[in-house]
């Protein structure tokens, strides 16, 4: 028996970082954004990446994503290694495995709500774009006002459909980047509340940047960044630094 | 339609304001393009037809020894369309009784003239009449002064050699009478199925025989290049180009309308690559957007480039549309002048020019900044990246140049021309950059005074950049469009000044020294200006270097060899002649003479060469002392050789030549000075002079026509680049009506910074565009230059003046919405 293999439980993990770090050339300097990230989120968990504005939280989760490549260190997204990945196979990797909510929501505005949810449908060659899209626009409330453009909904309005946008093709791991900053409290607080549901119901592994502590205490787990240095915290953490 | 479709759909692209100056620009290039190609190829049929009549066809064949044009060929002729006449001329004596005179020889054909028209009287005191035939078989008519010497009548023989023929008419005028000093033998004008019964027409008589072919251009084109390896030296084919008398005017002309065209395209593009870059940006984020949802590069590229597609079919055919009845507008415009106007007529391969520029505009001005669109980062979803797109650029442009040139090239076919004018433009667009940098820097120490012109200075220098970029294309646009209103004004002046309207346009040669008193009474008489007496003696050029010049000359069959040339004596020479080799004589010099050109290189002469002449039965000889070029068309008196006074010709026996003007209105004094001096010959050129008018008349309205829309294609470019920043400039002039900024003050500090750029492009484009002119003048135009005071002084305010005008309606947005709707737009 000691020669049975260990189970391979990188097909566990949805994400795997090891040892990244980047910066970016400012000329004749070189401003370091990451260094020497190390993390792991297995598929179906949430996770929330916590820091102040310019800690390089962003650009983690669009390194994460695959948006960009790191100047070291490996990505894995879904067992892929990034890095040896073509910018066009990065791309057809999250037409099919990766959903977005951004802080500015980033509805097309010349689309109306149901076209800005058909499009990533369409996009990933699926069918049935239009029932989906009307189902997903339901679900998030917003089944009367399909046929209204971004410009036409208020703020909370664009990111409930900015949401179903990123759920529209079922994807294995959702990257949200400040998905609250731009709405009230309240607001907030509801759309908060939809994206974890919907996380929920699709078993989506969730990566969500955010500066909102409430926030990223309502995901599996807890990171922090500062001055490009990750570190996950725990509970006991959170004890001591609120004692 | 699916919905990736309609993320950038044709609706969608008309509310972009890139995309609808884009589409403009297009339209105005397609729409350039097409009109002038259109017109200017109508206008080239026109002028060339009009034009043709100084050939009495479009093209001529002429025989340079007696040997007859083969029937062969006139039966291919026919075969390949053309209609065709046949002329035969010599030279021989006809009498009247017992008076004898030497003639010119005209027969011609049933077809004669195939262009142009005859004016012909039925006997000498009854009205002018123009018709478009020639005499009949059997009958003959003869020029006034040659009715006049034989005392003839209508209805009186003329005997022409063994044969005799009615006179039924007086010839005034002939198409192609040209302007010849050399022809003094009065002109007998007959039917050339006469011509055998006359015997005249002997074995080393001579006699020129002349083809005349009239017919489409293709047609002509395709018979040419059948004809063309068959032609001998004994044969000369000769378009309206090669007259002498207009081929000069008419090669302006179209290297100016050329100039025109290609600078239009120039313009054109110009505000395509500027509205396809701003389009591309504003796309970034949307591409960005497609990226992180996982578009690849690959469908990217095809989602924009099926855009592009899509609009350069339909602005080509709206600029296509537009420039039929334009250019129909412009044919029509100018056959109100024409005597026998053209009919217009569009042919496909005149448009097809306008659809390459499209196809070059759109491919290889407005797609690279798109395609570039691919390799947005899809980080951008973030934030905002600066992008480094410098190498990008470096190559946009290089890829610009070198399209431009092979454009230009295909256009003007002048790649000397196109080089240069390419090679002017980079030049000017480096220094505009540099000086106007300097400009900016100075400008910025002028930053006291009033709030909005504090508020404009500074904006200036804080975009400085963009204020650079700016100015320099606005100076190369005013600089392309002032070059072009410089030149024609230049090109107009120049030709005026050629032709001024009391240009001498009669000649009266044949002065017989004894004459010249009675002459002179006359002209005081009747208050007419003539020239200085020119003294003209007839000499046959005999010998080179002591040698038959028959036999040594380089072009042993040229025609001056074979008659006499009009020598004449001179201390000085005309002012359209320039000395291309030796010297000019110098006071006293008895020595010498000057040659013609084209004559020297004929024979294969060069200064320093002796040449013999026979003048009655003198020899002279003298040797070369200055080569001269001498411009034909001048419509002056020009000569092939001319002696010192007191030379070798002195005291030879010799008559007299001299020109005046006489106008339409005292053509009837004519007839009394022909009555009282009948040996004299009086060359009638007024018709030649009113034809070349009508011609720089034509060609004027077609450059008035060109340059108005070289005006639209720069204003286009002007509404491209200020569209360029607008959308920065409305934010922040939302920004500044939301932080409390009257209206006024935007409005007065937005006209003043536009004020500011035009103010200072228009200075830098005004001189760009004097030496622009400068280069043209001297090597393409040979004018003279001279500086254009009123423009330079009033086109900086004008192009202020404009700009302003766009700076505020770039405005009008801004205060026209809440500055809150505003600033949420713009987000």
């Amino acid at each position: 028996m000691s020669t049975d293999r260990q189970p391979d439980l990188s097909n566990d993990f949805m994400i795997q970082v090891q040892n990244l770090s980047h910066s970016v050339d400012l000329g004749t300097d070189k401003l370091s954004i990451l260094q020497h990230v190390n993390l792991d989120i297995r598929k179906g968990e949430s996770a929330a990446i916590v820091g102040r504005s310019g800690s390089g939280k962003t650009t983690l989760l669009g390194l994460l994503a695959g948006l960009d490549l790191p100047s070291s260190g490996t990505v894995k997204l879904d067992g892929h290694i990034i890095s040896a990945l073509s910018e066009d196979e990065r791309a057809s990797l999250r037409s099919q495995r990766v959903g977005f909510v951004f802080q500015s929501f980033q509805l097309l505005p010349t689309l109306s709500a149901i076209e800005n949810v058909m499009l990533p449908i369409e996009l990933a060659g699926l069918s049935n774009a239009k029932t989906q899209a009307e189902n997903l626009l339901e679900r998030v409330g917003l089944g009367e006002r399909m046929q209204h453009t971004p410009r036409q909904l208020s703020g909370g309005e664009q990111q409930r459909v900015a949401i179903a946008r990123a759920f529209a093709v079922e994807p294995k791991v959702l990257f949200a980047d400040e998905p609250t900053g731009n709405l009230d409290t309240r607001t907030g607080e509801a759309i908060t509340d939809l994206l974890m549901a919907l996380n929920r119901e699709q078993g989506t592994t969730l990566v969500m940047v955010t500066h909102d502590q409430q926030l990223a205490d309502r995901c599996q787990r807890h990171f922090v960044i500062d001055a490009g240095v990750l570190h996950e915290h725990h509970a006991a953490d959170a004890e001591v630094i609120s004692a | 339609m699916s919905v990736t479709g309609k993320v950038i759909s044709f609706s969608q692209d008309l509310r972009e304001r890139n995309v609808k100056v884009m589409l403009l620009a297009m339209i105005i290039a397609v729409a350039t393009v097409a009109t002038i190609n259109a017109f200017a190829d109508h206008l080239q049929r026109t002028l060339m037809t009009s034009a043709s009549a100084f050939l009495t066809a479009d093209r001529q064949l002429n025989s340079r020894t007696n040997a007859p044009i083969p029937e062969a060929w006139y039966a291919e002729a026919e075969n390949f369309g053309l209609e065709i006449g046949r002329m035969i001329e010599f030279g021989t004596m006809v009498s009247n009784e017992s008076q004898f005179q030497l003639v010119a020889v005209k027969a011609i054909d049933n077809t004669y003239p195939l262009r142009g028209e005859l004016e012909w009287q039925a006997d000498l005191e009854a009205a002018r009449q123009i018709i478009t035939s020639g005499p009949k078989p059997g009958e003959v008519w003869l020029n006034p002064r040659l009715m006049r010497l034989l005392e003839l009548r209508p209805g009186d023989a003329l005997e022409v050699g063994a044969t005799s023929l009615e006179v039924t008419g007086v010839i005034m005028r002939e198409p192609d009478g040209g302007f010849r000093l050399s022809n003094l033998a009065p002109r007998v004008m007959m039917h050339i199925d006469d011509v055998a019964s006359t015997g005249v027409i002997q074995e080393g008589s001579r006699v020129r025989h002349r083809g005349l072919f009239a017919g489409g251009s293709t047609n002509l084109a395709d018979f040419e290049t059948w004809l063309e390896p068959q032609l001998t030296d004994n044969y000369r084919w000769v378009d309206v180009r090669q007259g002498e008398t207009l081929g000069e005017s008419l090669d302006k002309a179209e290297g100016f309308l050329l100039l025109g065209g290609s600078l239009a395209v120039l313009l054109a593009v110009v505000a395509i690559a500027v509205a396809s870059r701003q389009y591309a940006l504003s796309q970034r984020d949307r591409v960005a957007l497609l990226k992180t949802m996982g578009l690849t590069g690959k469908r990217i590229r095809k989602l924009y480039l099926s855009r592009l597609v899509i609009w350069g079919l339909i602005s080509t055919v709206i600029g296509l549309l537009l420039a039929i009845p334009a250019a129909w507008l412009m044919a029509s415009m100018t056959a109100q002048l024409m005597e026998q106007p053209l009919q217009f007529e569009l042919d496909f391969w005149q448009l097809w020019p306008a659809i390459l520029t499209a196809l070059v505009a759109l491919f290889a001005f407005a797609y690279p900044p798109i395609d570039r669109l691919r390799n947005t980062p899809a980080m951008r979803v973030f934030r905002s990246l600066p992008t480094n797109d410098k190498g990008a650029l470096a190559k946009d442009l290089l890829l610009a140049v070198a399209v431009i040139l092979g454009l230009l090239w295909i256009y003007v076919s002048d790649l000397k021309l196109v080089i240069a004018l390419l090679g002017a433009i980079i030049t000017l667009v480096v220094t505009l950059a540099i000086v106007g940098a300097g400009l900016i820097w100075l400008l910025r120490k002028f930053t006291a005074g009033q709030g909005s012109w504090r508020l404009a200075v500074i904006a200036l220098y804080r975009h400085r950049n963009a204020t650079l970029s700016q100015m320099s294309v606005f100076a190369m646009t005013i600089m392309l469009a002032a070059t072009l209103v410089l030149v024609r004004s230049s090109l107009l002046a120049d030709w005026q000044a050629q032709l001024p309207e009391d240009a001498p346009n009669h000649f009266l040669l044949n002065i017989a020294p004894e004459s010249v008193n009675e002459v002179e009474a006359f002209f005081t008489e009747h208050d007419l200006n003539r020239s200085p007496l020119y003294p003209i003696i007839r000499g046959r050029l005999t010998e080179i270097n002591a040698q038959p010049a028959q036999e040594v000359a380089l072009n042993k069959d040229d025609d001056e060899l074979r008659r006499e040339l009009n020598l004449t004596i001179s201390d000085s020479y005309p002012d359209d002649n320039e000395i291309v080799a030796g010297q000019w004589f110098k006071a006293g010099d008895t020595k010498g003479l000057s040659i013609e050109q084209s004559l020297a290189e004929s024979l294969g002469v060069k200064v320093g060469d002796e040449l013999g002449f026979t003048v009655g039965a003198e020899k002279v000889t003298a040797k070369i002392t200055s080569i001269r070029s001498v411009q034909w068309d001048s419509m002056r008196p020009n000569f092939f050789i001319i002696f010192p006074p007191n030379g070798a010709i002195d005291g030879l026996p010799s008559t007299s030549l001299t020109s005046f003007y006489l106008a339409e209105q005292d053509k009837a004094l004519l007839n009394d000075f022909v009555r009282q001096f009948p040996t004299i010959s009086v060359l009638e050129i007024d018709h030649i002079i009113e034809r070349i008018q009508q011609i720089i008349r034509q060609v004027t309205q077609a450059v008035e026509a060109i340059l108005l829309m070289i005006l639209l294609a720069a204003i286009a470019v002007m509404v491209a680049v200020v569209s360029a920043t607008m959308s920065e400039r409305q934010r922040e002039g939302a920004l500044l009506r939301t932080l409390g900024g009257q209206q006024q003050l935007l409005v007065r500090a937005t006209m003043i910074e536009f004020a500011l750029i035009g103010f200072l492009a228009g200075i830098l484009g005004v001189f760009a565009a004097e030496i622009a002119v400068w280069a043209l003048q001297s090597r393409m135009f040979d004018g003279e230059f001279r500086w254009h005071w009123p423009v330079v002084v009033n086109l900086p305010f004008i192009s202020a003046f404009i700009l302003a005008l766009l700076g505020r309606w770039q405005l009008t947005p801004v205060l026209t919405v809440s500055p809150m709707l505003l600033l949420r737009r713009l987000e």
